[in-house]
């Protein structure tokens, strides 16, 4: 063996400096390498590092050429030619016990030889094939940028159609062509009493009253004009807002308590869900709305109101679910920044960049860089929820970590601008000032830490750099004596902070929100999102697919504005293709794109690419970003008046109803049905719920605290619902309500017997009948059994009862009294029935 | 208040009738006809991807990190370094003695002289280990696979992957979980279809909404009738739509709940003996002995998933007292449960799973009590396709860190998974754009305890 060794060195040592090109490989290259080192490769170092494992230990392979070039999370593996750069070599000469390679023993010395020889000569390998990995980006952003959903929208010639007399917008134009080249006829017109339930359902989210329907039904102008008065008498009503603010909660993951390991209420969120609720009913344009949630505090504003009004908007950024138990201070703000990361590219942009945290994206041209660039803006924010990362039991909500707000209820409106303030000259001096002493304390703790180490090993010479005076007493003292100092210093500074950013400390007027940090900051990527594994330092910044030219951002803000800017601006239509997308899925009940918080490559195509672009156009262009207006007009469109009758023709076409030829069948979401439900039995409060039952739970964990009291006797609207995480109200989760912690752009419908059940048997349910049939029972207008029977009718389903339908509950309603139930509970049996068919719980 | 206003005319109500529609009875759809008609169950019984024995877990959830060094790992090592200092600290000698017991010789302490008789079958797992010593994120992670984010429960995918046998009851059942330390996220769906998720039954109450309170049954029957009718109705109306069949469905499943639940739930049709045996006569063991009980019914009625919980394991002190309580409380029970099993020939494909979050250090704490330890613990499997009389894994000899066959939580749900047929890397659900697993990219089979 060792004779051979030395006739390998002998025929080597004469190949001299060396040229790393694959193509120069020479045979006698390749013959050492088949000889000593691939047999080295495959006994030692296959078992992890190869790319037919579905793990490669740290994402290094070693059967192929490019394997080791490209390196594994450390980088390439071997320098060709450089010895002490590879640090395949470091690995196996096992300096360092933390980068040992093998890991569970030692190669042989001429086995090391051979690989340092191998190295030296220029790591000559005849192998090729791709490697399975993707550690390095890989990813080309030029291509990247020819997707349909990263090119900006295009307007197109409006399409020919047959029947001109069908369109009544341009909208109808695209429906009508798609249907037409698949050879699909429209349905027929949906009859006004269907309408006016769906479109109030849609526009409002309560049922039609008997004299809505009444009026519609009864007007003698066309379908269109009295329509349009219909929708605009449910835009201009507050429950508008009620309706959308509920579609929009769900899409930022609203939710008032932390959730997960520590679930402590947020009682300041519902500030949130009423900013939602009115920024919707004054129609905001959505490009405001979008940037006041993501950089609100960073906004000019024309008064106190207004100002708090765009502060309670950044509760956007800090009302995501939390591991309040996480030790790790830095793993804590990198959880939260990842809930950030998510649901701004999820809600607005239906882009999934959180998928980029630990490697590139897998289907999106979204490297990892372009996650750490994002994650450095909110980086350089403070996120506040009240609550941080204190281990154990005292996690107090901190007024702190919360944001005053200016303007007190009953303090006469200040009409002074206010504008967002920078650090104080005092600030940043005590900001440096703890940077400073941190540093000491920290070497300071690490001195001493090896100083006892060495002391434990008991080595005579405590160390060959410590000088030795080295004085443990003191250095503990002195320790300490900074951590005191930090922690004055701190709270001076959080009280400097907190006044600058919030104006009033001491009043309770609080909300939830987002202001810039003292230290700006970019991010540095976390290789395989391991907090501790740190990589290259990212510049802030957004998605590169998205951008040829980065926003600017100023170094001393964290550039949320300008990225919430870059957010709504045309250069890409993602913003609006998205918004536009996401009310055609709930006026639909399905999106153009099905996958409405995923327009990237693993979402779904659009069905009617051109009518997305033409609408996101119109939002952006004429409509000048109003969602009403939106709501308005694909409301006006014939499309979306069709019946929801089944066509055999057109079902043997197109069975999933991709094309629109009718309407949905869609089932009423929780809050509406619970809220339809109560206003058919009159017990309804419409006026909007004020602050929220969260506000009233003890301090302390959910569940731990006693819980919520019983929501009974609550009678507002569903929006106003507590929204407390894993205890979420009853009704709500049976009928697939929206999981809290998540962006959710499209519930679930699922039809299970729990449900069922629910209607059957549930006492709320059975409380809501007995309060139906008492308000019919005792209503002197309606004279007899058949009238009350239509009433019930026109209350739950918007018209009333054909001659066999009646007949059909007269008889329930005598055999039940026959069967000695008193008429009141005869009555509510038949009311009851009406709440569970299929007909209440769904619009046709 | 301002309420809906209700101020309707008689001619209102009375002139619409142009907008009825006629009614006509279809005659009664069958679930079979339905699922021709389009309509899927999402909980209808689906093939694993392959073979396996176990067709269905009972999990033993015991809250608060119960002490290994007490129950199932036997560590002569710190018996004999009780009350003297390693590494600076202080150990504790184990509180109670270990003897070997069965064909298998298999150690067990002494508080558990009825789980011992079937050392024979217990599969003990040593090598444990999980990634937070903390309470709240080791339990979610040991029922969700994820500590940072909020994921399905390892049950919720289980019913997903594999659907249920008995379609009058639900896939997954919980009984008595907790309400905090994640709560209801630890048997819920999360971003999979609800229909997933665990229906939580307490002891002493049935499922919610199971039972009219006002109706006879006879009479909600005639109201179920009038339902099914007007869906019908609006079934033939509407033409084909497969929500309305599967709203029609719903009820039929419901009305056979109803019958189905508290019957299964129904602990008098257990005779005296087997009440005695899970110790229901007993104050100390009614609570437990009573799950256990719920929880073979249920598993015998073809639930797929029974997580059952006993909590207050987590002695920081009175590992001599409080220990001892939690043991006599759940070994009987626990004992009577495989015997039972067995006796009704489904322990063979049942699988029984045992363990709290974490497991405790042989460090001691205030006299006899414990620190929370997440290096190195211990749990136990048996049933199910497992090797029973083994020990698998092991701690140091003190029992502080795992060292020998490790077994991560990621690996114990890929274990799980796999005993039930299903492959880890392959039961995936499309979300957010991307694939998720109960093991995330973690995870392996710890393919030697597999019988």
């Amino acid at each position: 063996m060792k004779n051979l060794f030395l006739f390998i060195t002998f025929i080597f040592a004469g190949l001299g400096a060396y040229d790393a090109k694959a193509e120069e490989l020479t045979t006698e290259g390749i013959a050492f390498f088949e000889k000593s080192i691939r047999p080295l490769f495959s006994k030692h170092c296959y078992k992890c590092h190869s790319s037919s494992k579905s793990e490669n230990k740290g994402g290094l392979v070693l059967d192929s050429q490019s394997g080791w070039m490209d390196g594994g999370d450390s980088g390439p593996a071997v320098i060709p030619g450089k010895i002490t750069e590879s640090i395949l070599i470091e690995a196996i000469e096992q300096k360092d016990s933390d980068f040992a390679m093998p890991p569970k023993y030692k190669l042989s010395p001429s086995e090391i030889d051979n690989l340092k020889k191998w190295v030296r000569i220029g790591a000559p390998d005849p192998r090729d094939g791709t490697p399975v990995k993707a550690a390095t980006s890989t990813i080309n952003i030029a291509e990247g940028r020819k997707f349909w959903s990263f090119k900006p929208a295009e307007s197109s010639t409006l399409p020919d159609v047959k029947d001109e007399d069908w369109v009544n917008d341009p909208i109808d134009r695209y429906i009508l062509d798609k249907q037409a080249s698949k050879k699909l006829i429209p349905a027929a017109d949906a009859d006004r009493a269907t309408l006016i339930r769906r479109v109030s359902y849609d526009v409002v989210g309560l049922p039609p009253t008997p004299e809505e329907i009444r009026d519609f039904v009864n007007d003698p102008a066309t379908v269109q004009v009295a329509l349009k008065k219909v929708v605009n008498g449910l835009l201009d009503s507050k429950h508008f807002g009620e309706r959308w603010g509920r579609h929009w909660l769900d899409i930022v993951r609203y939710g008032e308590s932390v959730g997960r390991t520590r679930n402590y209420p947020f009682p300041f969120a519902w500030k949130y869900r009423d900013y939602v609720i009115d920024s919707f009913n004054n129609d905001k344009p959505y490009n405001q709305f979008v940037i006041e949630q993501l950089a609100g505090d960073l906004l000019e504003s024309k008064d106190n109101r207004q100002s708090d009004e765009q502060h309670i908007a950044t509760g956007f950024l800090a009302m995501g679910s939390m591991d309040l138990n996480e030790r790790d201070k830095e793993k804590f703000q990198l959880d939260v920044i990842d809930d950030q990361i998510d649901v701004t590219g999820r809600a607005f942009m239906a882009l999934t960049t959180g998928c980029a945290r630990c490697h590139d994206h897998k289907f999106d041209p979204i490297p990892t860089t372009d996650y750490y660039a994002m994650a450095g803006i909110f980086k350089s924010t403070d996120t506040l929820s009240g609550y941080g990362n204190r281990q154990g039991g005292g996690n107090k909500l901190n007024r702190n970590t919360l944001i005053s707000l200016r303007d007190k209820q009953d303090a006469p409106e200040s009409s002074k601008p206010v504008k967002p303030s920078k650090p104080s000259a005092r600030e940043v001096k005590l900001h440096d000032q703890v940077a400073k002493l941190k540093k000491e304390a920290r070497s300071l703790t690490d001195r001493l830490q090896n100083f006892r180490k060495a002391a434990n090993s008991k080595q005579k010479k405590v160390s060959a750099n410590e000088p030795k005076k080295f004085n443990p007493q003191q250095t503990q003292q002195r320790i300490k004596q900074i951590r005191n100092q930090v922690k004055r210093l701190e709270k001076q500074l959080g009280n400097l902070t907190n006044e600058r950013s919030n104006g009033v400390t001491n009043s309770g007027n609080l909300a939830m929100g987002a202001r810039d940090a003292q230290n700006i900051s970019n991010c540095k990527v976390r290789i395989r999102g391991d907090v501790d594994n740190r990589g290259a330092e990212v510049p802030r910044g957004v998605p590169q697919v998205l951008t040829s030219k980065q926003p600017k951002l100023p170094p001393k803000s964290s550039g949320r504005l300008e990225f919430a800017k870059w957010i709504t601006e045309p250069s890409h239509s993602l913003t609006s293709r998205v918004m536009v997308n996401r009310v055609w899925h709930h006026l639909f009940g399905k999106g153009i794109v099905r996958t409405v918080d995923n327009f990237g490559h693993s979402g779904e195509r659009p069905s009617h690419p051109k009518l997305l672009d033409h609408l996101a156009l119109r939002f952006t262009g004429e409509m000048n970003w109003s969602i009403k207006d939106l709501i308005r007009t694909i409301v006006m469109s014939h499309s979306y008046r069709l019946a929801s009758q089944h066509s055999e023709n057109n079902y043997a076409i197109d069975p999933d109803n991709e094309f629109f030829w009718r309407a949905n069948v869609r089932r009423l979401e929780a809050e509406a049905l619970r809220d339809a439900m109560m206003s058919v039995a009159g017990t309804l409060n419409l006026d909007p719920a004020k602050g929220s039952l969260v506000q009233k739970l003890k301090a302390g964990e959910v569940g731990k605290n006693g819980g919520l009291q019983s929501l009974k006797s609550f009678t507002h609207r569903s929006v106003y619902l507590p929204i407390v995480r894993n205890y979420v109200p009853e009704f709500l989760q049976i009928f697939d309500f929206a999981e809290s912690s998540s962006v959710i752009g499209r519930r679930d419908i699922t039809t299970v017997s729990t449900q069922a059940l629910f209607l059957l048997n549930d006492r709320f349910v059975i409380e809501q009948s007995n309060a139906t049939a008492k308000r019919l029972l005792s209503d002197e207008r309606l004279e007899n059994q058949e009238e009350r029977i239509a009433g019930a009718y026109l209350l739950a389903f918007g018209r009333t009862p054909s001659g066999a339908e009646l007949s059909q509950f007269r008889k329930y309603i005598d055999e039940a009294k026959k069967n000695g139930q008193a008429a009141e509970v005869a009555f509510s049996g038949f009311i009851q029935a009406l709440f569970a068919s299929a007909e209440f719980r769904y619009a046709l | 208040m301002k309420n809906h206003p209700t101020n309707f005319t008689r001619r209102d109500a009375l002139s619409m009738t142009s907008c009825g529609f006629g009614y006509l009875a279809l005659k009664g759809l069958l679930s079979s006809d339905l699922q021709a008609a389009g309509f899927s169950n999402p909980l209808s019984e689906k093939s694993s991807h392959f073979q396996s024995k176990a067709k269905r877990v009972i999990f033993m959830f015991m809250q608060g990190g119960p002490s290994h060094l007490e129950t199932f790992d036997h560590k002569p090592e710190l018996e004999k370094s009780g009350g003297k200092k390693v590494s600076g600290k202080a150990m504790l000698a184990p509180i109670y003695k270990f003897n070997p017991h069965g064909k298998s010789g298999l150690m067990i302490s002494e508080i558990y002289p009825h789980l011992a008789k079937h050392a024979d079958e217990l599969c003990l797992l040593n090598g444990m280990h999980t990634t937070s010593p903390a309470h709240p994120q080791a339990a979610i992670a040991l029922h969700t696979g994820s500590q940072n984010f909020v994921r399905p429960s390892m049950g919720a995918w289980i019913t997903y992957g594999l659907g249920t046998v008995n379609q009058n009851l639900p896939g997954f059942v919980t009984i008595n979980p907790l309400g905090r330390l994640g709560g209801a996220q630890n048997y819920g769906s999360a971003f999979l279809p609800a229909s997933y998720q665990g229906t939580k039954i307490n002891v002493g109450n049935s499922m919610a909404n199971i039972k009219n309170e006002n109706l006879s049954d006879p009479d909600q029957r005639r109201q179920i009738d009038l339902v099914q009718s007007m869906n019908r109705g609006m079934l033939e109306r509407v033409g084909k739509n497969s929500e309305i069949e599967g709203v029609i469905q719903s009820y039929e499943l419901a009305y056979r709940m109803q019958s189905a639940v508290p019957t299964v739930m129904n602990l008098k049709k257990e005779n005296q003996k087997t009440r005695e045996m899970y110790g229901l006569e007993n104050k100390e063991t009614n609570n437990f002995g009573t799950q256990c009980l719920m929880a073979r019914r249920l598993a015998e009625s073809g639930v797929r998933y029974i997580q059952i919980t006993h909590n207050g394991w987590d002695q920081h002190n009175g590992l001599s007292t409080k220990l001892k309580k939690n043991a006599v409380a759940t070994d009987q029970p626990i004992a009577a449960l495989i015997t039972d099993l067995k006796d009704r020939g489904m322990l063979k494909d049942t699988l029984l799973v045992w363990g709290g979050e974490f497991g405790r250090t042989p460090e001691g704490q205030n006299k006899d009590g414990r620190r929370h330890n997440n290096r190195g613990y211990s749990m136990w499997m048996s049933g199910g396709g497992v090797k029973g009389g083994i020990r698998y894994g092991a701690t140091d000899p003190l029992g502080d860190t795992a060292v020998n066959d490790k077994m991560h939580t990621h690996d114990l749900h890929a274990t799980i998974l796999h005993l039930m047929g299903l492959d880890h890397t392959k039961l995936t659900y499309r979300y957010a754009g991307r694939d998720f697993r109960l093991t995330d990219v973690y995870g392996e089979v710890a393919q030697k305890i597999i019988a």
